[in-house]
């Protein structure tokens, strides 16, 4: 009995003797279980992505939601300018300076914003390379090289150098950095190599939510018509200039045009003006202007009450100046405010364009502030803190949708959240053409006019100049992320204008280098005037 | 030659076999070593506590001893039987105390080293293990950050040495090292934000513990090598040995009532018209009077029950507990119940060569938490709509206030429930190969799944994340299974006037996480139970619908644009989305990610004590640390660590003023992983996370890269050095210690911002800094009156830590800022030179003429005001009397030099507020003409506070029933205890002690937070009273 005790405590002395020697054979690697493990053969390199295609689907969405959001890309290129300002209204839209400093062109290298949109846009551009040293479909690859394309185009235009890292580099290595002209010519080599193997592109909402070949031809045209910026250059060159003339026939070739309705463009329905549109929330374009007891069924909350513009941006439009309610006389961009005449449920009582004077809730009843008082929107806006709630008049371009679009105004199904924010539209690319056009010598007087006939209550220009296409520019595409490219191009991004002192500081036509950045690149020069 | 004398000594010598047993108070004591005074000869007890030595000369002497009694001397003087009573041993410096992998004594401990009993442990309603020894031991800070029963504790040694997440140390219990990371998730925010994860010690129930010690100094920690950097904490459960052999059963029972200890002074109907009106606004009046402070908190009810049974069988023991406890907490919707179940057996075997342990317990958790978050955005959470809610509204939960939360609206469709289940076992077997050498091998398993369901109906009004008009679900189940196995070699010999001990040992964990996120959106259904039982039956559709592995799903009336039903996206066999076609369940949109990873760690440590004279202690330990986090270049960490120590009371020339003086030098390196996540050191592909979108849609995500190739990533090293001296006075009736140290931790593993281009904003990097803490500690206990029916005694600490970080190159924003008109705000910053959680603020000056505020440098120069969150002092006092059968105590404890920023005061109590109509506190209405009601409230000094404060902690008073010899009770006695009793402080929020803590995907630049106050959880007062009766 004992002795076979002492063979079972045996027994067990001997497996406390060889369980240790089994365990103690891990090597410790990790397994595949919630994720793929990619190393290449050689232990060095890229071994590609396992999923080219589903890699560009997620790129699509990353793109999305960094377009989406009304921080970020959105907040520098478009409240940086004339066109928006967030005022501080008591302690709300405060959030640190970050709106403010935008505004009045005070921003550091820290500024939140201009570091986030730095690091969407390169990590855009990776995920892009990623993609195209993979091996995909040529079309992928094209959609990718559309997509790197579209983000260092960002980059360039808004930070001067764009860094570059290949596909093999690890986080050891400090990334390259291309000139603002190096970048120019990377972009347009990803076009030029994209275009052969791009889908043609047509108008639609089923054509226009991936790159094709008129998108990409869109984006050629810009950086043409910006090219002498890129390049330094005074003064554009005819050649770029011909080719943004070049590039918006081709577009034209398939189909797009200008057309009538201004604000059902923007609606997810089929037009032959989107040239791309991303799947990307409208929400915050709805919302971020709207005031808080402006609501839908969908959004009950209301809105955030921030977004405004100047006076002197709505003052550029046709129309009663103190008023824009239907009827005022005003030209059909600068939209309507709902009275107790038209207000009903599919209109909400949110008007289009431009916001001011008293509004309407959907029964056609006077809105109140959160104090009770009438929700009375002035244009003016003394400024940039201590307002009260209402100052300043609203722009909104996209509206709560009715996607069953059977005009039922009784029980509407409305959804304020919907996934289609256009970024390429051909308004923009006509525009662009009578603006190389011009440049080149010609008379744009009749292409901005053509535009003009289809918007209502615009009547033509007897001739057209700079300032009068800038501002033709202004009044079609505001809150469309080019305003602040608009003005530097026209040189009217450092002029004064309401909220923010004169400064003619030519450095602040590029953003900084931000100070992380800096940090963790040694190959970042800081730009001039930081 | 030796051997030689020896014989020859024993040959002169007449000897003779000397038996007899050795008791303890409760009986016989096995275990117990009885040696031949001046010889390495000797025995140990058997299992009845008899002992019988052969070859005795009739003139020896006899020590018998026990580690935590007072050892005997006795002479033979011929005597053949000599049986012994051992008394425990009352001086505190024999305590035993646990290091890593063995015990020793605090006399005889080379680091620093704590100990804190159960009968030292703070009582009263106590959630979780940690809140036992709070203010215990010097540089421990340990702070709960709100009053939420099952919230997380920070505990803190010797400083903060970590700028990521978690800096709390590592915990073993019973010898199991138990994972960082919480148990339960920290849930999807599905309308009010997110909040940090569950207390994950809340398993253990506080009863069972019968001691925990403290490592604070690497010699102490660097046996648990890379998981030692912020201090060991090792909890001992109870066994059965103090049972007896006819088995003793204990049952005590507790009911506390808890209160708000401190509430906001806000404004009622009249006051908030008045004040309105004083500001020149126009109040909105609702007509009625509602206190909705009053109306989201409440005075609760907990029980806590126990039942406990222990035997000590001679040959072994055993103890058995059940345990149940419901504490509620003092907000409306929050609460925790726990039911646990534990049993601890040892049993011995061949002649107690062979010693088996065996420790499980079984863990039911509940908690329910209300809609509070640490990351709530405008509208705020429950409690801070409560402070802001206009007190004309009616208390109507219907009653739409247009674009803010009505509290009762938020409490009456909001449901969190969470369950989570743990069972723990550890089983060793301990055998004595030969006379000096032992082997122990130890099996560890440790099972803990957690399910979480929070549901927010579509009856909510103006939440966010869409859930209002549509309802918004998450249902979040985490496993986490984690296997030890241990082996450890332990060698004794005793030389002529010195010792050895030596330890070798090897030790392999693994840690798996698993579980899934689930998020619904659109109900059918506006019943809280409903819609979780809606979500979990969408899910069980859904997931019969796919077969084959994957790593996510969703199912939305409008996936990507217009494909309607059910996608499947799958990483294995191969990379591949499917669409699986419409299906009928009860919600309209879900998405489904899942996770399952492992990590592993495995070790080999040895250690070696060196005793000479008694005197002088050296102690060296070497641990090799290899962890699958690690690529192949730094895979293996090595932490060693050495100490010295003399006790120069020993020395002749110390004379007898000190009964205890010992120096103690120490230096050692550890290292810290955690918060690095699953494989950061490979490129690894996974589909980006989603969601359901505010309006139903889901963006189905594709595969991308997750993170770089990185070999280089390392370990995370603190090298410390502690000059310590132990001292003791009157035969120790005086007695502590004082401490130096200086921790230094270099190639800090930071989450920093990638240098773009790269697939990520961040990536994991050892940064070239150094995090500094350096600081002194101590301690002084004294008996002050000891008497047979009167003793008095009082216990102090005191610890003073100077932290700073140094060579950072950079300077990253943290400690977000939140509230209305607060987004992207931020009031601390990480950069050289300054302590972490340094604040960062705009330097208030006052108001302009028109009633703005005016701060230094204009309206947005944010900079460095010399403040920290950290404090500089943190301090204990505790204090106990015993006069016959009555007993009472008091504990202290306090913390100075910390600032806390008032992020409640600055998102809810300024004129500004009052002017978008909500409700203030009554200091706001003195800034009537001064303040305008439009002003802006940037985040500046102005709400930046002193956090100094004393809080009498615990008091209790207890009365044992005095009982006669054939009472059928053993025991019996009452206790009463207040907890929480007062705060003095200057500081104007509820609590001084206050953290808010976001989930961590809402901390800025993944930096963790400390002193900002955002409508914490309310800390309660509570009164309990117990009952405690052995049989």
């Amino acid at each position: 009995m004992v002795m076979r005790f002492i063979k079972y405590i045996k027994c067990i002395a001997l497996s406390m003797c060889i369980i240790p020697l089994l365990f103690s054979c891990t090597d410790l690697e990790i397994e595949e279980t919630d994720s793929i493990l990619k190393e290449s053969a050689d232990g060095s390199g890229f071994p590609g992505l396992s999923d080219p295609e589903s890699s560009l689907g997620d790129l699509y969405n990353k793109v999305g939601g960094d377009f989406q959001t009304q921080e970020n890309m959105f907040a520098l290129s478009e409240v940086t300018t004339d066109s928006y300002v967030v005022p501080t209204r008591g302690t709300d839209w405060g959030d640190n300076g970050v709106w403010r400093q935008l505004h009045t062109h005070t921003w550091s290298a820290s500024h939140l914003f201009i570091k986030n949109s730095w690091n969407g846009l390169n990590q855009n551009i990776f995920r892009a390379t990623e993609i195209i040293e993979s091996n995909g479909s040529a079309q992928t690859e094209a959609e990718a090289k559309f997509l790197r394309a579209f983000n260092m185009f960002f980059v360039m235009d808004l930070f001067g150098s764009v860094p570059f890292r290949g596909v093999d580099e690890g986080p050891e290595i400090d990334p390259m950095v291309f000139t603002r002209s190096e970048a120019f010519n990377f972009i347009e080599t990803d076009l030029i190599e994209a275009m052969p193997d791009l889908p043609d592109g047509s108008p639609g909402v089923a054509n226009t939510g991936t790159a094709t070949k008129a998108s990409a031809s869109f984006l050629l045209a810009k950086i043409y018509l910006n090219a002498h910026i890129y390049k330094g250059n005074e003064s554009p060159d005819n050649a770029d200039l011909q080719r943004v003339v070049d590039m918006v026939n081709s577009i034209e070739a398939k189909g797009f045009a200008i057309q009538e309705g201004y604000f059902d463009i923007f609606e997810p329905t089929d037009d032959s003006e989107t040239i791309w549109h991303l799947s990307a929330e409208v929400g915050p374009r709805i919302w971020n202007t709207l005031h808080y007891n402006q609501n839908s069924p969908d959004n009950t909350g209301g809105g955030w009450n921030g977004f405004s513009t100047l006076a002197e941006f709505y003052d550029m439009f046709e129309g009663d100046p103190n008023s824009n309610y239907v009827g005022d006389g005003q030209e059909e961009r600068r939209g309507w405010v709902p009275d107790p005449s038209n207000a009903n449920d599919e209109n909400l009582g949110i008007g289009y364009g431009f916001l001011i004077n008293q509004q309407y809730d959907s029964d056609g009843t006077a809105l109140e502030t959160r104090q009770g008082q009438p929700l009375v929107f002035p244009k003016e806006i003394p400024s940039l803190v201590g307002n009260t709630e209402v100052e300043g008049a609203r722009l909104i371009k996209y509206h709560p949708f009715d996607p069953t679009d059977t005009g039922d105004t009784e029980s509407p199904l409305i959804n304020s959240f919907r996934r289609h924010q256009v970024l390429f539209r051909y308004a923009d690319a006509h525009l662009m053409r009578a603006e190389a056009m011009m440049r080149m010598g010609n008379d744009a007087t009749e292409m901005v006019n053509v535009l003009r006939r289809l918007r209502t209550d615009t009547p033509d220009l007897s001739g057209v100049t700079e300032q009068d296409l800038l501002d033709e520019r202004g009044r079609e595409l505001y809150i469309e992320f080019w305003r602040r490219n608009d003005l530097v191009r026209f040189g009217q991004y450092t002029e004064p204008w309401s909220l923010k002192e004169v400064t003619g500081d030519d450095t602040k036509m590029l953003f900084p280098i931000p100070a992380t950045a800096l940090l963790s690149n040694p190959n970042l020069t800081q730009n001039p005037g930081y | 030659m030796f051997v030689s004398i020896f014989l020859f000594y024993g040959m002169v010598n007449a000897q003779q076999t000397v038996t007899g047993t050795v008791n303890d108070e409760t009986g016989p004591l096995p275990g117990a070593t009885v040696a031949i005074k001046g010889t390495s000869t000797g025995t140990t007890t058997d299992f009845d506590g008899n002992y019988t030595l052969n070859n005795v000369p009739e003139d020896a002497i006899l020590v018998f001893s026990f580690i935590g009694y007072e050892s005997q001397e006795i002479g033979l003087n011929g005597r053949s039987t000599i049986d012994v009573n051992l008394a425990a041993d009352a001086s505190e410096l024999e305590e035993v105390v646990l290091i890593g992998y063995g015990q020793t004594t605090v006399k005889d401990a080379t680091g620093s080293v704590s100990s804190v009993t159960s009968e030292d442990f703070n009582r009263g309603v106590i959630s979780s293990p940690e809140q036992l020894i709070q203010g215990k031991s010097a540089g421990v800070q340990i702070s709960q950050g709100s009053g939420e029963p099952g919230s997380g504790v920070a505990i803190r040694i010797r400083g903060t040495s970590s700028v990521r997440s978690n800096n709390n140390p590592l915990f073993v219990v019973d010898g199991v090292p138990l994972p960082s990371g919480g148990t339960a998730s920290e849930g999807t925010n599905i309308g009010v934000g997110s909040s940090a994860a569950r207390n994950p010690l809340s398993f253990l129930n506080p009863n069972d513990i019968e001691s925990i010690s403290i490592l604070k100094d690497a010699s102490a920690t660097a046996i648990y090598g890379s998981r030692g950097a912020n201090g060991v904490v090792i909890i001992t459960t109870k066994s059965g040995r103090s049972g007896g052999s006819e088995g003793v059963f204990e049952f005590s029972t507790e009911v506390s009532f808890s209160s708000p200890a401190e509430e906001y002074d806000l404004l009622n109907r009249d006051q908030f018209l008045e004040a309105v009106d004083a500001f020149g606004g126009i109040a909105l009046d609702e007509g009625s009077n509602t206190n909705w402070q009053d109306l989201v908190t409440r005075n609760t009810v907990s029980y806590n029950s126990n039942l406990a049974y222990a035997r000590n069988y001679g040959s072994g023991n055993l103890r058995a507990t059940f345990n149940y406890g419901n504490q509620e907490g003092i907000v409306e919707k929050s609460s925790q119940e726990r039911i646990t179940g534990r049993i601890n057996v040892n049993q011995r075997l061949f002649e107690d060569k062979l010693r088996l342990t065996l420790q499980s317990t079984l863990s039911r958790v509940n908690d329910e938490a209300p809609p509070l978050s640490g990351s709530a955005g405008s509208t705020g959470d429950v409690l801070g709509a409560a402070y802001s809610a206009n007190p004309t509204w009616p208390s109507d939960p219907d009653f739409n206030p247009g674009d803010r939360i009505n509290p009762l609206n938020l409490l009456q469709n909001w449901q969190s429930l969470t369950e989570t289940d743990r069972f723990l076992i550890n089983f060793s077997a301990d055998y004595d190969i030969v006379a000096n050498l032992n082997a122990k091998v130890t099996f560890g398993y440790d099972l803990a799944e957690s399910t979480r369901e929070a549901s927010l109906s579509a009856n909510s009004f103006n939440v966010a994340r869409g859930a209002g008009g549509n309802g918004r679900g998450a249902l979040n189940d985490v496993t986490n299974e984690n296997r030890l196995f241990e082996l450890t070699l332990n060698y004794e010999k005793e030389f002529d006037n010195s010792r050895l001990e030596a330890l070798a040992g090897f030790s392999y964990q693994d840690f798996n996480t698993r579980g899934r996120n689930v998020e619904g959106w659109g109900y059918g259904n506006t019943g809280l139970d409903q819609m979780a039982s809606d979500l979990a039956s969408s899910v069980r559709t859904l997931e019969s619908m796919i077969s084959g592995s994957y790593q996510q799903y969703g199912y939305s009336f409008d996936v990507a644009d217009n494909d309607n039903g059910l996608f499947v996206n799958r990483l294995f066999p191969s990379v591949e989305t499917d669409f699986l076609g419409e299906t009928d369940i009860p919600v309209r949109a879900l998405f489904t990610d899942t996770f399952d990873n492992t990590d592993e760690l495995q070790s080999f440590f040895t250690r070696l004590n060196y005793t000479i004279a008694d005197k002088y202690l050296f102690t060296a330990t070497l641990r090799a640390d290899g962890s699958s986090r690690f690529g192949s270049d730094n895979q293996y960490g090595f932490f060693p660590s050495a100490a010295f120590a003399w006790k120069i009371n020993e020395e002749d020339f110390s004379g007898d003023l000190f009964s205890t003086l010992k120096l103690r030098l120490s230096y050692g390196i550890t290292g810290n992983q955690d918060g690095l996540g699953y494989g950061r050191f490979v490129r690894r592909e996974r589909y980006s996370g989603s969601g359901v979108n505010d309006g139903g849609s889901i963006n189905i995500p594709g595969i991308t890269t997750v993170d770089f190739a990185n070999p280089g990533l390392k370990w995370e090293e603190t090298s410390q050095y502690t000059v310590g001296l132990d001292y003791g006075f009157f035969n120790d009736r005086l007695n502590g210690s004082i401490d130096f140290y200086r921790k230094e931790t270099t190639d800090l593993l930071l989450n920093i911002e990638a240098a773009q281009p790269s697939p990520q904003p961040f990536f994991f990097e050892n940064l070239d800094a150094i995090v500094l803490n350096q600081g002194v500690e101590f301690d002084i206990n004294y008996a002050i009156l000891e008497s047979d029916d009167l003793n008095w005694d009082a216990g102090f600490n005191i610890a003073y830590n100077k932290n700073e970080i140094q060579d950072f190159e950079g300077s990253i924003a943290a400690g977000t800022i939140r509230g209305a008109g607060l987004t992207n705000a931020f009031a601390q910053r990480l950069e050289e030179g300054q302590p972490l959680y340094s604040f960062y603020l705009r330097e208030f000056v006052g108001f302009d003429e028109n009633g703005n505020p005016v701060h230094e440098g204009g309206t947005d120069n944010q900079k460095f005001v010399g403040k920290s969150a950290l404090p500089d002092i943190t301090a204990g006092l505790s204090t106990s009397l015993r006069y016959n059968n009555w007993d009472a105590s008091l504990y202290f404890n306090g913390q100075f030099g910390n600032y806390i920023y008032n992020n409640t005061a600055n998102a809810y109590f300024t004129a500004g507020a009052i002017g978008s109509g909500n409700n203030v506190i009554q200091d706001v209405v003195s800034l009537a003409g001064v303040e305008s009601r439009f002003a802006e409230a940037s985040v500046s000094t102005r709400f930046l506070e002193k956090g100094d404060f004393v809080r009498l902690q615990t008091a209790s008073i207890g009365y044992t029933v005095p009982l006669g010899d054939s009472s059928f009770l053993k025991s019996l006695r009452f206790t009463a205890i207040g907890q929480n009793l007062f705060v003095i402080t200057d500081y104007s929020g509820l609590d001084p002690e206050v953290s808010v803590v976001p989930g961590a995907s809402d901390l800025l630049n993944g930096l963790p937070i400390a002193g900002i106050d955002y409508s914490s959880f309310p800390r309660p007062r509570t009164y309990s009273l117990g009952l405690n009766i052995t049989f």
